[in-house]
């Protein structure tokens, strides 16, 4: 959808940001950075990084983007759970944009793969 | 319900949207539910913050084969042993969960719908917790339990064939479940909890608040009431689900 949302505004993005990298979460992205690291410090249960980031985007970009920031983290930390605890597969694996997504990011190499590429 | 959510100390402008959205899920968390009743679906939300400090789920998360590791879950409640480990696992080791291991639930006394049920209560108290955690908050006490039985409705048009469970179809709905995709939109995740439908309706609820909701998915732009745009928040989304490991 990161992709689909920077073709639909003409915004160039750099998708290894989803990977981690720093350089590559600002490509494009206003508090790309601290957004890419409060995702990851909520998601691994970093609370050391996850109060500096905290600090650092509430000083950044103001409570009213922390606090919607952290409604999508925490929205996702469901969605990972439905999707892994029912085994659903990809709804569609042919189209370019996925196919092209899914190679950048070498997501083939997550143990839930198999939930798709085994069906 | 309205005691709980009120965010009246909380530093950060919380969206009244979010805190209306989180205090009827308490609502619905205390009623009985299809397959448990008001008090275990409580108590199950409960087992799901016990889940996230338990000595075992650790130990099982270093090893390549969690059946590996045995021993007991920390756990605060009454709930059957094979739910409280769908619990845990659920929270803490979710990408290893696998057809073979759902498909012995029933016969270790889980029934597959008793575990979509409980997968739907966990997942949204776990997202509620997580937004707290995530700003520096107290969690929310979980709401006083509704006496009451169990629906044990099971939708008659669910079958197998998606997942590790059985779904409603994509198209065809009818009966109760007639409008139950949003905007006829029917994708894996959101057929995912369908073989208890209330839980479909709940994360929809949920997310539509915390994220976005299906007509808000739409605009890939921005959403007014939003301070973020969509490229933001689909950062965040796919950092937290790489972080997570899920291909989906």
């Amino acid at each position: 959808m990161l992709r689909a949302s920077s073709l639909t505004t003409e915004t160039e993005v750099d998708l290894q940001g989803i990977n981690g990298k720093q350089g590559a979460a600002s490509v494009g992205i206003e508090y790309g950075k601290n957004l890419m690291l409060l995702a990851e410090a909520i998601a691994s249960r970093n609370n050391e990084l996850l109060v500096q980031v905290r600090d650092k985007l509430l000083n950044e970009a103001g409570a009213k983007v922390l606090v919607d920031a952290v409604g999508v983290a925490a929205n996702f930390q469901r969605m990972v759970r439905i999707a892994d605890s029912m085994g659903i597969p990809v709804d569609d694996m042919e189209t370019d944009l996925g196919i092209a997504v899914r190679s950048e990011l070498n997501l083939s190499r997550f143990a839930s793969a198999a939930n798709t590429l085994q069906k | 319900m309205d005691r709980y959510f009120s965010y009246e100390n909380c530093p950060y402008p919380i969206r009244a949207d979010i805190q209306k959205e989180h205090r009827e899920y308490w609502q619905r968390l205390a009623q009985p539910g299809s397959w448990w009743s008001g008090p275990e679906r409580v108590s199950i939300a409960n087992e799901s913050r016990v889940a996230v400090k338990c000595t075992l789920c650790k130990s099982r998360k270093s090893v390549l084969s969690p059946e590996s590791v045995e021993g007991s879950h920390d756990s605060a409640s009454q709930l059957p042993e094979v739910a409280v480990d769908a619990i845990h696992r659920i929270i803490t080791d979710q990408t290893r969960i696998s057809q073979s291991w759902v498909a012995k639930l029933p016969k270790n006394g889980l029934s597959t719908e008793a575990y979509v049920e409980l997968a739907g209560i966990i997942v949204c108290v776990f997202s509620i917790d997580e937004f707290h955690r995530s700003l520096g908050l107290e969690l929310e006490p979980l709401p006083v339990p509704v006496e009451g039985s169990p629906s044990q409705y099971r939708p008659a048009q669910a079958e197998l064939g998606t997942g590790f469970v059985a779904m409603l179809p994509k198209e065809g709905l009818t009966g109760p479940e007639r409008d139950l995709w949003p905007n006829g939109r029917s994708a894996n995740v959101i057929r995912a909890l369908s073989l208890v439908p209330p839980a479909v309706k709940d994360w929809l609820a949920l997310s539509s608040a915390q994220y976005l909701s299906m007509e808000g998915m739409e605009n890939l732009v921005k959403q007014d009431d939003r301070s973020i745009n969509r490229m933001q928040m689909e950062l965040i989304a796919a950092r937290v689900s790489a972080i997570n490991e899920c291909f989906y």
